[in-house]
């Protein structure tokens, strides 16, 4: 019971992390998010089932459209839900990020339907059965994907000249700007990645959780959780934080009752936002006085 | 005001009877359908007017009812909103001044509309909704009768196939979240006290909740050797696939829901086994009328065999309830609410219908055509739904 427990968890949380680095990249960037992130995932995996089951076209292909889609899509989402208010300094990106998210939501349901779709896959035909616990590869291959694109953004930001500039737009828009970085660019640029990271997950998820307009909406919230509990500075706060709300989640649906899920785990992210309000792993911001 | 309007209205019918020229006969006869033909639950809608349809152009082959009228379908869309469900009601007998209504899928919509059909003196006929207190509603008289299965009874169908055809001892429950579920856990509760068996263990999964596992696990932990599902297709899907994730091969019994949406598709091989309910199967060896049926399907709406048919209990309860409609009609000789709701309670032709024969469909205490004698349990199997031997 708790191998099945832990497995489940494990990619579940593996999927939020995922989710919620789409977060942490826009607000290294721009100081705003996308709040209808988990549009974003829904839409990869609708894009995705629409060329690989719709058009019938090979996997390969068929990611390559998505991924490029939906960079399209967080670009889209920067011009027209951020940019205006972003030049202004104005928080109504709040708004008009979730308002663009309702809109995207109800186009997929207009054009996908409102039914859940099956999106086949190869690995997740059989079960691994090991000892009590089973599981499908599929549930194996998040957590690794996941692993593995969170060292991959680290190591954008933190070794390759681009990143690094994203970054410094960040801590000084005015500076950056002097230094020849152009901001707009990089702000259109880090959402294109934000929402590409989203759609990897939406394609990750489809064959476990099938296809469906409104999929997107709880995981988008709880990813935002995830993305406070471990720091939106911190991409591996964000991963560990991930991990230990699936965890959290898969144990108490275990050993409580599926219906306490939800209570402890968001009881969990306001106990947090107490005790460490910059996150698990986000350092203390300092203050000048 | 209502004096005066019955007044204008017993001229207008005064003046339409002494009229030579075309003989009010000539009118066609409305049939209402509220339900919901757009959404999730489409699928539903849609089978429903197919099975109203079909028998509506039986009918009219033959020369329609009272002495010549046309039977024509006039079809508003409720969005599984029950305000919208009583609004378009309303409209349905205000405006068309429909003889009679069939429902849809929605419980809670069918459950807001029961007051309207007495207020409007306007028969009903339930084509889906299971909801056991819809027919059984407590008015004198009651203009809501069913075709359809009744929770209730299905509920006491589940039971038994758990304990006398599987012969199992300890059911674990597996219900949805939503009113739906709660109507069934107190139906599953009750007969299951009847028979003096303990259920292992009352397991709930919310809408769009992505893994099972937990909830199988504990079930499994418990030592349920059958489970009993009560879950939509997209859930139930969830919950088969957990199933085989665990890699415990317990036998499931399912209420219908899992059979109004994508079910096979969602799971593949892994429905395989898994048994449910059903009013009719269109599998098999057909009666007459079901063969007519299925030829009306491929003529008119391009359906290419049972297994093309989407929610296939949706068209074969529409299509006998229409019959029922049809004979009541001609029994009253009028197409009076009233009148038909009388006549719809003492129908003295039996019917050989789609289903059963009916003799009688109903009474004044029984509005419920169908009970747990006349569902048949189907299983999956590859892909395709196959009746199984309950007896």
């Amino acid at each position: 019971m708790l191998v099945q427990l832990l497995v489940t968890g494990l990619a579940l949380g593996s999927m939020y992390g995922l989710v919620a680095l789409g977060y942490h990249i826009t607000w290294v960037t721009s100081r705003t998010m996308n709040f209808a992130q988990g549009t974003a995932v829904m839409a990869g995996a609708v894009v995705a089932y629409g060329c690989h089951v719709g058009l019938g076209w090979p996997l390969l292909p068929s990611l390559a459209v998505t991924l490029a889609a939906l960079a399209a899509y967080g670009i889209a989402i920067e011009r027209i839900a951020v940019y205006p208010f972003f030049r202004t300094a104005s928080p109504a990106w709040l708004l008009s990020t979730i308002a663009c998210g309702i809109i995207a939501e109800n186009t997929a349901m207009l054009l996908f339907g409102k039914d859940a779709r099956a999106f086949p896959s190869a690995l997740t035909q059989q079960p691994i059965l090991v000892g009590g616990a089973g599981f499908y590869p599929q549930e194996l291959l998040i957590p690794v994907v996941g692993l593995c694109l969170v060292a991959g953004v680290q190591y954008f930001y933190h070794r390759t000249s681009y990143g690094k500039q994203l970054k410094a737009v960040a801590w000084n828009a005015e500076a950056a700007s002097l230094m020849g970085i152009h901001i707009p660019r990089a702000v259109m640029a880090a959402y294109a990645l934000s929402a590409v990271l989203a759609a990897v997950a939406g394609v990750l998820l489809a064959p476990i959780l099938n296809v469906a307009a409104t999929m997107g909406t709880i995981i988008g919230l709880k990813a935002f959780a995830v993305a406070i509990i471990g720091g939106l500075e911190s991409a591996p706060g964000i991963i560990v934080a991930g991990l230990a709300y699936g965890l959290v989640e898969s144990l108490v649906a275990g050993y409580l009752s599926t219906g306490a899920r939800e209570i402890v785990g968001f009881a969990l992210v306001i106990l947090v936002l107490i005790i460490r309000p910059w996150g698990l792993l986000g350092s203390r911001p300092t203050r000048r006085v | 005001m209502r004096y005066v309007c019955s007044l204008l209205l017993a001229c207008a019918v005064a003046l339409s009877l002494s009229a030579a020229s075309p003989a009010p006969a000539a009118s066609p006869l409305k049939i209402g359908l509220a339900a919901a033909v757009s959404g999730g639950s489409a699928a539903s809608g849609e089978a429903i007017k197919r099975g109203i349809q079909i028998a509506i152009d039986e009918i009219n082959a033959k020369g329609g009812l009272l002495g010549g009228r046309k039977l024509e379908l006039v079809i508003r869309d409720d969005e599984g909103n029950p305000a919208k469900g009583v609004t378009i009601a309303r409209e349905l007998v205000e405006r068309e001044k429909v003889a009679a209504v069939f429902g849809g899928l929605h419980t809670t919509v069918a459950l807001a509309q029961v007051p309207v059909w007495h207020e409007l003196k306007t028969p009903y006929m339930g084509a889906w909704a299971a909801g056991t207190n819809i027919a059984q509603n407590g008015k004198k008289p009651n203009y809501v009768f069913r075709v359809s299965a009744n929770d209730d009874y299905a509920d006491r169908y589940l039971t038994r196939y758990a304990l006398d055809t599987l012969k199992k001892t300890k059911p674990g429950l597996l219900l949805e979240n939503t009113a739906w579920g709660q109507s069934n856990e107190v139906g599953l509760l009750k007969w299951l006290a009847e028979r003096k068996v303990k259920h292992v263990g009352i397991e709930k999964f919310n809408w769009n909740d992505p893994d099972m596992s937990p909830q199988l696990l504990r079930l499994k932990n418990a030592g349920a050797d059958v489970v009993i599902m009560v879950a939509n297709a997209p859930e139930g899907a969830q919950v088969v696939k957990s199933r085989a994730k665990i890699g415990w091969a317990v036998p499931m019994v399912a209420h219908w829901g899992i059979s109004g949406g994508r079910f096979a598709e969602l799971t593949g091989d892994l429905s395989d086994g898994v048994a449910f309910l059903q009013t009719y199967s269109f599998f098999g060896k057909q009666n007459e009328r079901g063969q007519a049926l299925l030829k009306a399907l491929k003529d008119k709406y391009g359906v290419k065999g049972p297994e093309d048919i989407i929610a296939p209990v949706g068209t074969a309860n529409a299509y006998d309830g229409m019959h029922l409609i049809a004979l009541a009609v001609a029994q009253a000789g009028s197409a009076d609410g009233a009148k038909v709701r009388d006549a719809l309670e003492s129908l003295q032709a039996p019917y050989a219908g789609l289903i059963k024969t009916y003799k009688p469909p109903f009474t004044a205490d029984q509005h419920d055509a169908l009970t747990d004698d006349d569902y048949i349990m189907v299983v999956w199997k590859g892909g395709k739904i196959v009746p199984v031997a309950t007896k």
